[in-house]
This record gives C-alpha cells, sequence and structure tokens, in this order.
C-alpha cells in the first residue's frame, strides 16, 4: 500500500507554503495601518441647544431656578443662583488650582434643593484657557446633567 | 591557526531563519493593529500642533460642520477663512458683539450653501450643528468670539471635539 507522500516526487501531495510572500504582504499591510493610523480616539461634549436634550416642549414650565457658573482669574470660580432664589457663592483656588471638588458639592446641593434644575450655563473670563474650561464643563456634568457654553 | 579553523566553520554554518514564527509575530501585530485602530464615528482631523483637551465624552455619530481654532488660523473644513494672532484675533476683525467679520463671512457662506442643498433636495434639512475643534491652549475670549460667529449664521448646536479621556 502506497501511503500519501510516498509515492516519488510526481505524486505527493506534499508542498510547502511560500510564506516569504506572505511576510511581504503583512509588512506592507502594517507599515500601511501604521501610518494610516490615529491613536486618539476623539469624542464630542454637547456645548448648546441639544446638551439640554430635546426640544422643550412649548407647554413646558420653566425650571425655578437658572444656575451660571463663571470662571474667573487666580482660578476661582463664582456659582450665580438666579430664578426663584437668588444667591451667589465664591469658590477660591485650592491650591493654586480650580477647586472642582467644591463646584460639584455646590452643584449637588442646589440639584437636591431644586430638582428640576436640569442645565446650568458656564462662562469664563477672557483669559481663561479652553482646556480649563472643558475640564470644568466635565465636572459639572457629574452634578447637572447638561452643560451649556454662555459668555457671548 | 586553531582560532581560524573554528571561524571559518561558524561562518560555513547556514542560517535558518525560522520564518513560520516571523509570520505569526507579524500576523498577531497585524490584528492588534487594526483592532486599535481609531475607527471613531467622529471624522476629525486637528492640524499639526493642533492640541485638543482631554474630557470623558459620549459616543456619538455627528457629521456637522467643522470650525478649527488653531494658533495663527481659523479654518473651516480645514481650509482657513481668519487669522489669529497666538490664538486671538485681530482687533480690527471683531464687531461690537464679539463675532468675527471674516469667521462670519465664511460660516454665511457655508450656510446659503447648505440652504442651496436644502432647497433643492427636501431629504436634506439645514442642519444647526457645528463641530468646534479648538486648540486646548485658546483663551475663552477667541472661542466666545467662534461661537457668537456661528449662533449669528444659525449654528446653535455646538459640539466641542475633545480627546476622550480614560
Amino acid at each position: 500500500m502506497m501511503v500519501s507522500g510516498e509515492g516519488g516526487k510526481s505524486n505527493s501531495q506534499d508542498f510547502e507554503l511560500n510564506l516569504a510572500s506572505i511576510i511581504d504582504c503583512l509588512t506592507v499591510l502594517i507599515t500601511f495601518v501604521l501610518a494610516s493610523a490615529s491613536f486618539l480616539s476623539i469624542g464630542l461634549l454637547d456645548a448648546g441647544i441639544a446638551a439640554a436634550g430635546a426640544a422643550p416642549a412649548t407647554d413646558a414650565a420653566p425650571p425655578s431656578v437658572n444656575v451660571t457658573v463663571e470662571l474667573g482669574k487666580d482660578q476661582a470660580m463664582i456659582v450665580k443662583l438666579g430664578g426663584k432664589a437668588t444667591s451667589t457663592t465664591a469658590i477660591p483656588a485650592k491650591a493654586g488650582a480650580w477647586d472642582h471638588e467644591a463646584l460639584v458639592q455646590n452643584l449637588s446641593a442646589l440639584k437636591q434643593k431644586w430638582p428640576d434644575l436640569n442645565a446650568a450655563v458656564l462662562t469664563a473670563g477672557d483669559a481663561v484657557e479652553y482646556r480649563d474650561v472643558v475640564k470644568t464643563m466635565e465636572t459639572m456634568r457629574k452634578a447637572v446633567p447638561a452643560v451649556l457654553l454662555g459668555g457671548f | 591557526m586553531k582560532k581560524l579553523k573554528f571561524k571559518r566553520r561558524v561562518e560555513n554554518e547556514e542560517m535558518a531563519l525560522q520564518i513560520t514564527s516571523m509570520a505569526d509575530i507579524f500576523t498577531i501585530l497585524l490584528v492588534f493593529l487594526l483592532k486599535s485602530y481609531a475607527t471613531g464615528a467622529v471624522d476629525v482631523n486637528p492640524s499639526t500642533g493642533t492640541l485638543l483637551p482631554e474630557a470623558q465624552a459620549g459616543e456619538n455619530s455627528v457629521q456637522a460642520l467643522k470650525v478649527e481654532v488653531a494658533r495663527n488660523a481659523v479654518l473651516i473644513e480645514g481650509q482657513p477663512v481668519a487669522t489669529l494672532k497666538e490664538y486671538r484675533f485681530e482687533a480690527a476683525d471683531l464687531k461690537a458683539n464679539g463675532s468675527s467679520s471674516a469667521l462670519s463671512q465664511a460660516l454665511e457662506r457655508e450656510r446659503q450653501r447648505q440652504m442651496l442643498i436644502a432647497k433643492a433636495n427636501s431629504d436634506v434639512k439645514v442642519d444647526p450643528k457645528i463641530i468646534i475643534v479648538s486648540d486646548q491652549r485658546a483663551p475663552y475670549v477667541t472661542v466666545k468670539s467662534v461661537l457668537a460667529s456661528a449662533a449669528l449664521n444659525g449654528y446653535t448646536d455646538f459640539k466641542l471635539a475633545v480627546v476622550k479621556g480614560e
């Protein structure tokens, strides 16, 4: 009985895959992927009308209070409450940086007191860097679902 | 003399490259690269030197007009439309309401174009969305001017492009 692969060269079904060409293909593919890859994942933050959710119905009652957070000089923040209640709270810098913890605590307390508070406006001084605005916006979203950019 | 003989023997030995394992490594590398390839739903390509701020942002697929604030210019869809000097608009370019004349003109052109398309094709609607791709070092006064220019031309749904954080 003849075993497959033993019947001489002409009948042999054994063959060796030419890996060199496969490696060539893989090298070209890897180079292409590396050259065109963007390893940054970009996302979007809502800062306009849509940030407050769907368009409000015309008969929807306005919120009891409105909150505005102002980023000022020297990493100081001011939380202004308007509407049925008015107050102004200053949050000074903590160790030379924005005190985001105090801001979240302040906003959470307001949210607890006024459950219909769903949006806040964030504004900043002219010299405040955009990165600080985005960071504060991200922090505020922990307490208030929608944060809109204002001041213009 | 003995040392020379040994050297020759070593040189004559065939170097067999392990191509199979090499192919394995390359395949794994390719799979890893393809997996980590950023196939985000947001098609934003900031120009060289622009650093986006980092924040936690959701997965949302949005196609809208892109306005980029770079160090020396404001770009709409990659085309410079207004000049900046160290992230700030020139005083002559700013209007009393804080918007930029050059940027407003460019945004108005885009708006007109959108309206023409919407008029010709009922499936296309005039979109209030705009994606702001701003460098993290830009002062808020510049971003404010860009937002004011956009709002004046009907772009009121602002989306801020950020690098997704951990």
